[in-house]
């Protein structure tokens, strides 16, 4: 029996020592994220992704349409809030937008943001034209990672999750 | 200088865009390698242009679950991008039939980045582009101001390609290489203008996605992707882009980006959903990328790479040449008012200055007035004795742009003192109407009541210096003004001098006579009849010019003995078996001519002395007829037996003679007169007319046969002097 008992405690053990990470890891979720873009005339544009905290400041990039590093000072907001933590964003770059054109990426986002107030912002700028903050921004909920989200006039025509 | 329009524009175009237009070029030469290298990637599949889509869809899917999208991109290299768990670049090019990776897309090359935002925008952003495209659009004007120039300078469009009189290294290539460089350099242009006036929004390029009416779409009945109509008969090579459905929910739809539409496709039923056919300028924006950048292939993209390279070639001779011709412009140190020697230049490129200048800085040397003008600005001229015109000619025997009103300009200021004037032409002999219009100005100069032939009109071929010095040699002698020594084209410097033993004098009967000699002709010595013969009668710089005629191994003069004559008083002065010193000059126009079917010589007074040399060498016979002018019979005694003598070996048809001061007092001009239709008849056969005697006698001459010819053929006699088959040599 002890032998079994220590047995059992071995295995908690292991659950625990392989649990810890795993448990971090359920904490996040995959989500696919489509961005369909207007008819607008112009260059590509540059889209940033960001997850805003609850007190309306950036919290973390979740990704960026567009690979060259020359052009995101045009995301002036955005680009503040990089300049200082400077994090490798290599993995969650992806090639810019054109007018008219979609773009469908996976980003990843922590369970324990979602439905805690916390928001997702689309900010893009075009070379030359206008720079939108907040070309969309959405409530992270359960409710709004299922469904389209309207744009209200800028670049981007819709937004649309779905699990991945 | 006026030069034309087209040859203004040009020059005014590339000045004002040569070094947006250099910047361009050099990093366009770059580029070109962009679409070279991309070429010669693996990632083109084989049979690519016969997979439908029914084939690689589903094949595709199946091996990419997560697949989001699929690009063709020039090269025909297939992309699919992904959603692909744990993938860092979820990017690869595969092969369309088995999913097979072939490759993974590298990052942009940063050096080709910035080296077309380089060309693109000048890191200007919108004005930039703004002048970049402005640079293409100038561009584009340069080539048609070319072109224009090129068809001018060719004297039509069917002459376009024709062979290219050479002046120099810069010009030379500006035309050719402009030749063959035109049609690539005018795409870019061209096209380079289009994506500009694209980028400002000019044309409709808007995106206009199909509609897609949610209520309608069917979820029955299911088929399988590889069945569905539009995929089975829509080839990969006809796609730029397709956007897989986002979920597999029946409003998710397929979004095929073909060349000239868009189409939704229901992904259940394979319904068309929706088809937007894209507006033309979104296929002309294709095109022109295409044409502009070389992307796709990698020949055309040389050809773009060789034409750039043509364009840094063009701003720096079409520089050179400006130079040049820059080089070439008239500072007046005299007004024309106060000139007593008035220089005329017709000239379209400039290059005839640089000889008006010559002479100009000589008679200034020489203490002289002298004034250089184009002959547009002819005018009064009050303290004018000396007119000399130096013109080239320009198209078809027409007046170069800065002499086109010379006509009109003569009528309304006629001078109000004698002038002396002398014509000399420059041209080529590549082209036919050689000097055509240096003729047509003699021809007006003589019609003036004020004017006086100085000497006979001259012709410059290719710029030749030898001719150039053979007119001032004879301007020089009759004006009393050395200029020889023209600077830079300096002949009696390096001139020969020969030593020539006197064998024979005839003297003359009395003063005003004319006497006959002759020289021995050295083994080495080479020369022919109508070359002259220049002598230094007093040691000098002061020449003398005598008409040679070359009699088996001698050289013959006629010499008409003046009254304290320079050069005849020396020469009468000769003993037998005396040596001078003297040089022979080529003047090879006035050759006997071979080959031809008849020769007409004309000559009056001493101008007999070439043709009795070309008579007895005309051992081929051509029938040549002989016109001579004496003042009396007394001296037509002298050459009376050569001429018979000849006459009966068959070299010479036919002996006309005048007498002005006996029998019936003819001049030499009465039997040109008499026999006007015969002269016509000769021009027409492709004869020959050559004219050896005084400039009065030429006048009267020319001025009955313009008349003749116009009546006979609607040519006037510039027609034929042009086609050199007039040759006069007189004084």
């Amino acid at each position: 029996m002890m032998l079994s008992k220590f047995y059992s405690a071995g295995l908690l053990a292991l659950a625990l020592l392989f649990a810890a990470p795993a448990v971090s890891r359920a904490q996040t979720a995959k989500y696919k994220c489509m961005v369909q873009m207007t008819s607008y005339m112009g260059e590509e544009a540059y889209v940033v992704i960001s997850l805003i905290n609850p007190k309306g400041g950036y919290e973390k990039t979740l990704y960026v349409l567009g690979s060259d590093k020359k052009w995101y000072n045009t995301l002036k907001d955005w680009f503040a809030f990089y300049k200082q933590k400077r994090t490798d964003i290599s993995a969650i770059t992806g090639a810019s937008v054109a007018g008219g054109d979609r773009s469908v990426n996976v980003i990843e986002l922590e369970n324990s943001k979602i439905n805690a107030g916390y928001k997702i912002r689309f900010e893009a700028a075009v070379e030359d034209k206008k720079y939108n903050v907040k070309d969309i921004e959405i409530p992270l909920t359960t409710e709004s990672l299922s469904a389209k989200t309207e744009g209200a006039g800028g670049y981007i025509r819709y937004v649309r999750f779905s699990p991945n | 200088m006026t030069i034309s329009v087209w040859r203004y524009s040009h020059l005014a175009l590339a000045v004002s865009s040569f070094l947006l237009l250099s910047l361009a070029a050099l990093t366009g030469i770059i580029l070109a390698f962009g679409p070279v290298t991309e070429k010669m990637q693996p990632y083109r599949v084989n049979n690519f242009s016969d997979v439908t889509l029914a084939q690689a869809l589903p094949a595709l899917r199946t091996r990419y679950p997560g697949i989001t999208a699929l690009s063709v991109d020039v090269n025909q290299f297939v992309q699919a991008k992904g959603t692909g768990a744990g993938e860092k670049n979820p990017s690869v090019y595969v092969d369309p039939l088995t999913g097979k990776v072939l490759g993974h897309p590298g990052e942009e090359n940063e050096f080709f980045q910035w080296v077309t935002a380089l060309h693109r925008s000048l890191f200007l952003h919108e004005a930039g582009r703004f002048f970049i495209g402005l640079t293409a659009f100038l561009l584009l004007l340069i080539t048609v101001s070319g072109t224009m120039l090129v068809i001018q300078r060719q004297r039509g469009l069917k002459r376009f390609f024709t062979p290219i009189v050479r002046e120099n290294f810069a010009q030379f290539y500006h035309v050719v290489l402009g030749r063959w460089s035109l049609i690539p350099i005018m795409i870019i242009a061209l096209t380079g203008t289009y994506l500009s006036l694209a980028r400002f929004g000019f044309f409709d390029t808007a995106h206009v996605s199909p509609k897609v009416d949610f209520d309608v779409i069917q979820a029955k009945p299911v088929k399988s992707p590889a069945e569905f109509a539009i995929f089975k008969k829509t080839k990969l090579s006809e796609v730029e882009s397709i956007e897989f459905p986002f979920s597999e929910d029946v409003e998710d739809y397929y979004t095929l980006k073909l060349r000239d539409r868009e189409v939704t496709v229901n992904q259940v039923t394979g319904d068309i959903l929706g088809e937007v056919k894209y507006p033309a300028a979104v296929f002309y924006t294709n095109l022109s990328l295409d044409l502009h950048t070389g992307r796709g292939s990698s020949v055309w993209a040389i050809i773009l790479a060789l034409a750039s390279g043509n364009i840094l070639f063009f701003i720096y001779s079409g520089f050179a040449i400006t130079f040049k011709r820059l080089g070439n412009r008239t500072r007046n140190k005299f007004t024309a008012a106060e000139s007593r020697f008035i220089i005329l230049v017709g000239s379209e490129n400039g290059s005839t200055f640089r000889f008006a200048q010559a002479l100009n800085q000589q008679l200034l040397k020489a203490g002289e007035k002298s004034f250089v003008t184009e002959l547009n600005n002819y005018a009064r001229f009050p303290k004018a004795e000396h007119l000399v015109v130096m013109t080239a000619t320009y198209g078809l025997g027409d007046a170069p742009t800065n002499a086109t009103r010379l006509a009109k300009l003569l009528e309304r200021y006629p001078q109000s003192q004698p002038i002396s004037y002398s014509v000399l032409g420059f041209g080529s002999h590549a082209y036919p109407d050689f000097c055509k219009y240096a003729f047509e100005v003699n021809r007006l100069l003589s019609h003036q009541a004020w004017a006086t032939a100085l000497t006979d009109i001259h012709t410059v071929d290719d710029k030749s210096p030898e001719h150039f010095g053979l007119w001032a040699e004879a301007w020089s002698q009759q004006s009393g003004i050395p200029v020889t020594m023209l600077t830079g084209l300096d002949l009696a410097a390096n001139a020969r001098m020969e030593s020539l033993t006197v064998t024979k004098i005839t003297p003359a009967a009395q003063a005003g006579g004319t006497f006959t000699m002759a020289f021995k002709i050295g083994s080495r010595l080479r020369v022919r009849s109508g070359d002259l013969l220049a002598i230094y009668p007093a040691n000098d710089h002061r020449e003398r010019l005598y008409s040679i005629g070359v009699v088996g191994k001698e050289i013959r003069l006629s010499v008409r003995l003046h009254p304290e004559g320079l050069g005849s008083g020396f020469l009468h002065g000769l003993t037998v078996e005396q040596k001078i010193r003297a040089r022979i000059v080529k003047n090879e126009h006035f050759h006997f001519p071979g080959g031809v079917p008849q020769v007409v010589m004309i000559s009056n007074g001493t101008g007999i002395a070439p043709f009795l040399g070309m008579i007895s060498q005309n051992r081929k016979k051509i029938p040549v007829q002989l016109y001579c002018g004496f003042r009396q019979r007394l001296t037509y005694n002298l050459y009376q037996d050569f001429l018979e003598q000849s006459a009966a070996e068959g070299k010479l048809a036919a002996i006309h003679t005048a007498f002005s001061r006996e029998g019936n007092k003819q001049y030499v001009s009465h039997l040109i007169q008499r026999d006007g239709d015969k002269l016509a008849r000769l021009f027409e056969n492709g004869g020959i007319l050559m004219i050896c005697g005084s400039l009065a006698m030429q006048k009267d001459v020319m001025e009955l046969l313009d008349a003749i010819c116009m009546e006979q053929s609607g040519r006037g006699v510039s027609f034929y002097q042009s086609r050199n088959q007039v040759r006069t040599d007189c004084y």
